[in-house]
């Protein structure tokens, strides 16, 4: 391999790793939003987004909704009902032995629900192609190509994160939600009601990973398996450190980057066991992630 | 586990080894020999999560590491039954040993997910290591051999399934009433507290990893007892949730716990086989149910009224 094509590669696998490193980037916020503030690890969070893109597909192609009412709709429904497993399901289990195992399992056990009752409906094991908005063509960014479609969604994800990054350090409500994932009892004891301010981070985090689903569907194939693109969110959220917002951001073009690159350099095979490698690798060096900060002792 | 259930199970195990290859069909006796394989998987499974209170989710690459373990060392070596099986639970150890030393630093969601990605990583290498496992072929296993003569039918494996079943169900109740068992559960309970009474944490819960791993190795050592086939994809994370929600469901920190849910729940999952998409359904909604109104278990649900 002479040094010219190294680095048409490495270019064009930055910028291809770029977009869906900010898909990635989405998801892995999802994640940590949740985690920060209710400490739980959402595994139900890429049947989230699996499950976002078969709604908007339902309300396509079976209601016959035009996709700029499909979208927004899909999104609101799909942030509902993530607030909606927080206040009937979450809280229950939380009340019943709050101890996190529970909490995750039963995330894990919403992931299986979600994922059967798509297959169930019979559209789940054929893969399907989502129709996409955006029209075809391509720029040329220094020697990498990038379809129209790829610089919407870089954009639109930069604009979604912008946004929750907004809420999240200038409102009250993202004190509030700061608050409650710094101490919880004395969030409570100033006033801030618990319950409400978990559900706003799951509607929150639901919102995000519909907004992903739209975003990247039209690339992908739809399957009921698609959620497994979560495990990437995970490596990108643990590089971060996993209860930073703008590491799981970083995180994410990270891994978007060193997963383009690995299938250019390497082989399309490795990929699939790039990012567990990731994960183990950070996770014994380097526990804290790169925005982690010092590793704190818990004392009792 | 009383040593009255202990006895009961017994006494079952063997009546079973009795009268099943009689009795009933080669697809029962197959189903048996199964459910027996997921008793020994969620005993181990219970061991970490249950007795000593770390999250593990990579049960299903021990398995798959006792499977091929044993079934290569049989086909290769020519290894009779018993060191067969021994060898893929030592080896299973092993890889959990090191992945214990590297991981059991980290808590809670991070040692979730380190060994979820062990897990993953080692699905990826039975489905790519082709020279060894066959890779996406899969892998024909070879008869076991007991005694010289070769183990050919379901039927012929019960007995030895159950034999070896009763052993690890006898040893899990008993360490669950040891000294070592108290010690993990004070782990589980508080590591500082455990510490100060001169628990040696890390080496309680390395232990705990090993010994799970252990058991695991050797529950795929049984399934190559009685199957001729195996496909990297029956060692995912799919199989790992099976286990663990065998263990959830049954009650975390019970013996009869685990075995009482290894047995419902491995009789569910096969019957449901036929329609994965509702098995999935029931499975999730079962988790989620148990979590909100039996979060220990239904077993311990039923045993305090």
């Amino acid at each position: 391999m002479n040094t010219e094509i190294v680095f048409l590669f490495l270019q064009q696998g930055i910028a291809s790793g770029l977009v869906t490193g900010s898909v990635y980037a989405l998801l892995a916020l999802a994640l940590v939003i949740v985690f920060r503030t209710t400490d739980v690890a959402n595994f139900a969070e890429g049947e989230f987004y699996m499950a976002a893109a078969y709604l908007a597909f339902f309300l396509i192609a079976l209601v016959g909704l035009p996709i700029w009412a499909a979208a927004p709709a899909m999104v609101v429904g799909i942030a509902v009902a993530a607030g909606l497993f927080q206040r009937v399901v979450l809280r229950r289990v939380a009340a019943a032995r709050g101890v996190s195992v529970n909490l995750v399992i039963a995330t894990l056990g919403l992931s299986y629900v979600l994922k059967g009752f798509v297959r169930a409906t019979g559209f789940g094991d054929t893969p399907r192609s989502f129709p996409s908005v955006v029209p075809d063509g391509s720029v040329t960014l220094g020697q990498a190509s990038l379809s129209y479609l790829d610089l919407a969604i870089l954009g639109a994800a930069l604009a979604v994160m912008a946004a929750f990054f907004a809420v999240f350090n200038l409102t009250r409500t993202g004190r509030a939600m700061r608050a409650v994932g710094m101490n919880r009892r004395a969030a409570q004891l100033v006033g801030i009601n618990l319950g409400r301010t978990e559900r706003l981070v799951w509607i929150f985090a639901g919102g995000i990973s519909a907004v992903a689903a739209i975003l990247i569907a039209p690339k992908l194939l739809m399957t009921a398996e698609m959620g497994g693109v979560v495990t990437l969110a995970f490596a990108a959220a643990i590089v971060g450190g996993f209860a930073s917002l703008p590491g799981a951001v970083v995180g994410g073009f990270i891994i978007g980057i060193a997963e383009n690159l690995v299938g250019l350099f390497v082989s399309t095979r490795a990929i699939n066991v790039a990012p567990f490698v990731i994960i183990m690798l950070v996770l014994i060096f380097k526990p804290q992630g790169l925005f982690g900060g010092r590793l704190r002792v818990r004392k009792v | 586990m009383s040593v009255r259930v202990l006895a009961a199970v017994a006494v079952l195990l063997i009546g079973l080894s009795l009268a099943l290859p009689a009795l009933a069909t080669g697809y029962v006796v197959y189903i048996g020999n199964l459910l027996l394989v997921f008793v020994v998987l969620s005993l181990g499974l219970h061991i970490v999560i249950g007795e000593a209170g770390q999250f593990s989710l990579a049960h299903a690459a021990f398995y798959g590491i006792g499977i091929y373990t044993a079934a290569l060392s049989s086909k290769v070596l020519g290894l009779p039954f018993l060191a067969a099986l021994l060898a893929g639970g030592l080896l299973a150890a092993l890889c959990g040993l090191a992945i214990g030393i590297l991981s059991l630093r980290m808590r809670d969601i991070y040692l979730a997910l380190s060994t979820f990605a062990f897990g993953e990583a080692m699905q990826w290498v039975f489905l790519n290591w082709t020279p060894v496992t066959g890779g996406p072929n899969g892998l024909a296993i070879p008869p076991a051999q007991v005694l010289g003569q070769p183990i050919l039918s379901d039927k012929a494996a019960f007995p030895i399934v159950a034999g070896v079943t009763l052993v690890v169900v006898a040893l899990v109740a008993g360490l669950h009433a040891s000294g070592l068992g108290r010690a993990f559960r004070a782990v589980r309970e508080s590591e500082v507290a455990a510490a100060a009474v001169g628990i040696d944490v890390r080496r309680t819960k390395l232990l705990a990893f090993t010994l799970s791993a252990f058991l695991a190795g050797a529950a795929g050592g049984l399934f190559t007892t009685f199957s001729t086939f195996i496909h990297p994809d029956s060692l995912g994370f799919q199989t790992t949730i099976l286990v663990l929600t065998m263990i959830v469901v049954g009650g975390v920190g019970s013996v009869t716990g685990a075995l009482g849910g290894a047995i419902v729940f491995g009789l569910v999952s096969e019957l449901l086989r036929q329609v994965p998409s509702y098995q999935e359904m029931i499975y999730g909604g079962i988790l989620i149910l148990v979590m909100m109104y039996a979060p220990r278990g239904v077993f311990t649900l039923v045993g305090r009224r």
